[in-house]
C-alpha cells in the first residue's frame, strides 16, 4: 500500500473511532437525564443528606432504642439467579502446636465468596443503566475494567445518616380491605404481583401523619420478607415474584426528593412488572434517571411493629456502606434508632 | 296599599327564596365533588371462562396451559378498573352453560368466553337475554367479537423466516423442507400453521418441496419420521418448520443425532418456556446461543393474551364497537430479540 493510501486509511479509521465515541456520548445525553448536581456528580441523591438533614434526623432519637433492619447473611438465604454464598473458616492455629509465640496467640478469619448484591444490600448507581448509559449520562463502557468500575462506585456516596420513614403497606391494604396474602406467608403479606401505587404510599404516610421531607429514606413493609425469614424453605416462592412499587409510586417518590427506597423484597419493584415488555423499569427510573438508591431485602417487620406500637413511623436511619471502590453495590447493615 | 310592600322590600323578600337555593345547590355540588375521589371511575366485573384449568394440559397446540392464560388476565387486570371472576369450562358444554348461568346470577358486566363447543350458541343467547356482552377468545361465539390467534399468518412468518435464511445462506444449493408436528390437530388449528409455512415457502422458494410429517402429538415420533426424511435427503440443505416448541427441540435433537447440524435450519411456533428462559436458564433461544440451528419461534403471545384482551373488553364496556375479528400480535422471536420480547428477571 502506498504511504498516501495508508494515511487515508488511518484518517478514515480515526474518523470512525472518534465518530462512534462521540455518538455514544450523545446517546447517553438522549437516554439519561443530567444530574441536578452537575456534570461531574457521582454522588447522586445522597447529595441531599446535608448536615442540616442529618441534624434534623437526629431529633428522631428519643430513647436510644435500636431496631435491626437487616436479615442474617448466611448460607441458605434466598439468592437470586445463580448467585451463591460460600464461607470458609481459616482456623489453622487452633490445631495442636499451631498457636503462635509464648502468648499462644491464635486467630481465625473467613473467606467469604459471594456476589455484592446478596442479603440486605444497597444498589449503587453503577448497578442499572439504559443500554450502556448510566446515572448522570455516564457512558459506562468507557469506565469499566475487568475488575471494577472507574466511575459511579460506592466510594462516592455520602453517609446515609438521615431520617427513615416506615410505610406499613400491610396495614394500608388491611384497612382498605384489599389484602390478599400469599398462603406461604406465616404473617400477613401482600402477594407477588401486587402493584403499590402512589396513593397506597400516601395512605401509609397519612396513617402515621407523616409528610416526607427532602433527604428522607422510605422503607415499605410488604410482609413478603416473611418468606425470607423462613429460609431456605420458601426461597423459591420468595424469588418467584414480589409485591412492590409500580411506576406511579416511583414517579411520586422521585418528586419527593428522597435519597433511597427500600423494602422487604429482593427487588423493591413489583414483579411481574406492570408491562411484560419492560425489565425492572422502576430501577431505571430511580437509579439511572435520578440517582435514588434502592435497598433490597430490608427487614421491615420489627420497625413496622414498633411504629404500630408507638404511633410513630419515623426514625434515624443508620446504614453502613463500605467505601468499596468501583463496586456496583454491597451488603449493608441497617438499624433504626429512636 | 298597606299590604303592598315597596319594590325594594319585594326584591328583598324574593332574594332569600332564589339565591340561598342556588347557593345551597352549589355548596352541595362542591361537597359532592370533594367527597368523590379524584379520578374515581366505575369498576366493572369481568368474567373469564377458561377453556380448561387442568394442570399440565396444554392448549392451542402450544406449550401453554390454561392456567398461564388465566394468570395473564390476573396480571393485566392490575391496570384496569375491573374485578375479575374466573370460571373453568373444563372443555365441557354442560359446564360452560353452568358457568354462564353463574355469571348471569353474579350480574357480571362482560363475559370473555374461551370454549370450543356447541354450547357457545346457547350461551350467547342466555347472555344476550341478560344484557351481558360477550368477547370470544379463539373460538367464535355468535354475535360476539372474536380475539384469536392467527395460525395461518404465524405459519407465513415461520415459512418466510426459513426462506430468507435459505436465500441468504444456501442460495443455489439443493434444499428440501418439512413441516413437523401434530398436523392432524384440526381443533387446535395446527394445520393452518402448516399451510402458512407451505404457502410462504412456495412463494419464496417454488422449487423446494415441502413434506408433512405428522407426529399426532407424540414428540417421540419426531425421531422415526424425521429420520426417514433425512435418509431420503442424504445430501443438501434442510428447512424444518416445527408447529410447536417441544417438537422443535425434538427436531433439533434428531438432526444432531444424524450429524446434519450444518445442513439444517429450524423455525418453531409458540415461544413457550421450553425454548426460551431467563438469564441463567440457557435455553435454546438465548442471546448467548446465536449460532443455534433453531433460528427462532413465532410468538403469538398466548401467555400474555390477557394484556391484549382486557383493553378490548374495556372498549366494549365503554360502548365502543370492536371489529368482528382481532388477531394476536405475531413476532419471530430469535436470539437477537428474545430478551426484548421476554425480558427476564433472574439477572445477576
Amino acid at each position: 500500500m502506498k504511504p498516501r493510501a495508508i494515511v487515508v486509511v488511518i484518517a478514515a479509521l480515526m474518523v470512525l473511532a472518534f465518530g462512534s465515541a462521540a455518538s455514544a456520548q450523545s446517546d447517553c445525553k438522549t437516554l439519561v437525564p443530567a444530574s441536578p448536581w452537575g456534570p461531574n456528580d457521582q454522588t447522586g441523591a445522597t447529595n441531599r443528606i446535608t448536615p442540616a438533614v442529618t441534624k434534623a434526623a437526629a431529633t428522631e432519637i428519643k430513647d436510644g432504642k435500636v431496631i435491626a433492619m437487616a436479615y442474617p447473611l448466611a448460607d441458605g438465604i434466598p439468592l437470586f439467579g445463580t448467585r451463591f454464598t460460600k464461607t470458609i473458616l481459616t482456623a489453622t492455629t487452633l490445631a495442636p502446636g499451631g498457636a503462635l509465640g509464648e502468648n499462644q496467640l491464635t486467630y481465625m478469619e473467613d473467606t467469604w465468596l459471594s456476589q455484592s448484591h446478596v442479603g440486605t444490600h444497597l444498589d449503587g448507581m453503577g448497578h442499572i443503566g439504559r443500554k450502556d448509559c448510566y446515572y448522570n449520562q455516564t457512558p459506562m463502557g468507557k469506565f469499566i475494567t475487568q475488575n471494577a468500575m472507574t466511575k459511579l462506585g460506592l466510594e462516592h456516596l455520602k453517609p446515609f445518616a438521615t431520617r427513615g420513614v416506615i410505610v406499613d403497606m400491610v396495614k394500608v391494604y388491611q384497612q382498605a380491605n384489599k389484602l390478599k396474602s400469599n398462603p406461604a406467608c406465616k404473617k400477613p403479606c401482600l402477594d407477588k404481583g401486587t402493584v403499590i401505587t402512589a396513593a397506597d404510599i400516601q395512605a401509609g404516610l397519612k396513617m402515621y401523619n407523616v409528610t416526607l421531607r427532602e433527604g428522607d429514606i422510605v422503607i415499605i413493609h410488604t410482609g413478603w420478607g416473611d418468606l425470607f425469614e423462613q429460609y431456605p424453605a420458601q426461597n423459591a416462592t420468595y424469588n418467584s415474584g414480589e409485591p412492590g412499587i409500580g411506576k406511579d409510586a416511583a414517579t411520586w417518590l422521585i418528586s419527593q426528593k428522597i435519597v433511597a427506597v427500600g423494602n422487604d423484597t429482593w427487588g423493591v419493584e413489583v414483579i411481574p412488572g406492570e408491562s411484560p415488555k419492560e425489565a425492572f423499569i422502576v430501577h431505571n427510573m430511580l437509579l439511572t434517571d435520578n440517582g435514588i438508591h434502592i435497598i433490597e431485602n430490608v427487614r421491615t417487620d420489627l420497625i413496622a411493629a414498633e411504629a404500630a406500637a408507638t404511633g410513630r413511623a419515623t426514625f434515624f436511619f443508620n446504614m453502613t456502606v463500605p467505601k468499596a471502590v468501583g463496586l456496583t453495590g454491597n451488603f449493608v447493615g441497617i438499624e433504626a434508632i429512636r | 296599599m298597606k299590604d303592598r310592600a315597596p319594590a325594594s322590600s319585594l326584591r328583598g323578600r324574593r332574594r332569600p327564596r332564589v339565591w340561598p337555593v342556588a347557593a345551597g345547590l352549589v355548596a352541595l355540588l362542591v361537597v359532592a365533588a370533594g367527597l368523590w375521589p379524584a379520578g374515581a371511575q366505575r369498576r366493572y366485573v369481568v368474567a373469564f371462562a377458561n377453556l380448561t384449568e387442568e394442570p399440565g394440559v396444554t392448549v392451542e397446540g402450544t406449550g401453554f396451559t390454561g392456567r398461564e392464560i388465566r394468570e395473564s388476565f390476573m396480571l393485566a387486570a392490575r391496570a384496569h378498573p375491573v374485578e375479575m371472576v374466573y370460571y373453568d369450562n373444563q372443555r365441557d358444554d354442560a359446564r360452560a352453560l353452568q358457568n354462564a348461568d353463574a355469571a348471569i346470577a353474579r350480574k357480571v358486566d362482560l363475559y370473555i368466553q374461551y370454549h370450543q363447543g356447541a354450547a357457545n350458541a346457547a350461551i350467547a343467547q342466555k347472555l344476550k337475554a341478560a344484557g351481558i356482552p360477550i368477547l370470544a377468545l379463539n373460538y367464535p361465539v355468535p354475535g360476539a367479537p372474536l380475539y384469536t390467534l392467527d395460525n395461518l399468518a404465524a405459519g407465513h412468518v415461520a415459512g418466510e423466516a426459513l426462506a430468507q435464511f435459505a436465500l441468504r445462506s444456501w442460495r443455489g444449493q439443493p434444499t428440501a423442507a418439512a413441516v413437523v408436528g401434530n398436523l392432524s390437530a384440526a381443533a387446535d388449528r395446527v394445520p393452518e400453521r402448516a399451510r402458512g409455512v407451505t404457502e410462504a415457502l412456495a412463494q419464496r422458494l417454488p422449487a423446494v418441496r415441502v413434506t408433512a410429517l405428522d407426529t399426532r402429538g407424540n414428540p417421540a415420533q419426531v425421531g422415526p419420521l424425521l429420520g426417514k426424511f433425512l435418509g431420503a435427503h442424504p445430501t443438501g440443505k434442510l428447512l424444518l418448520a416445527a408447529t410447536d416448541d417441544t417438537t422443535a427441540l425434538a427436531v433439533k435433537s434428531t438432526v444432531e443425532s444424524a450429524g446434519r447440524v450444518h445442513d439444517a435450519a429450524i423455525v418453531s411456533h409458540g415461544v413457550d418456556r421450553t425454548i426460551h428462559g431467563g438469564m441463567n436458564e440457557r435455553k435454546e433461544i438465548d442471546p448467548a446461543n446465536r449460532g443455534s440451528i433453531v433460528i427462532g419461534s413465532v410468538a403469538f403471545f398466548l401467555d400474555r393474551c390477557g394484556y391484549e384482551i382486557l383493553p378490548l373488553a374495556m372498549r366494549m364496556l365503554r360502548g365502543e364497537s370492536l371489529p368482528a375479528r382481532v388477531t394476536s400480535r405475531l413476532v419471530l422471536v430469535t436470539a437477537a430479540n428474545v430478551f426484548l420480547e421476554y425480558p427476564p428477571y433472574d439477572m445477576n
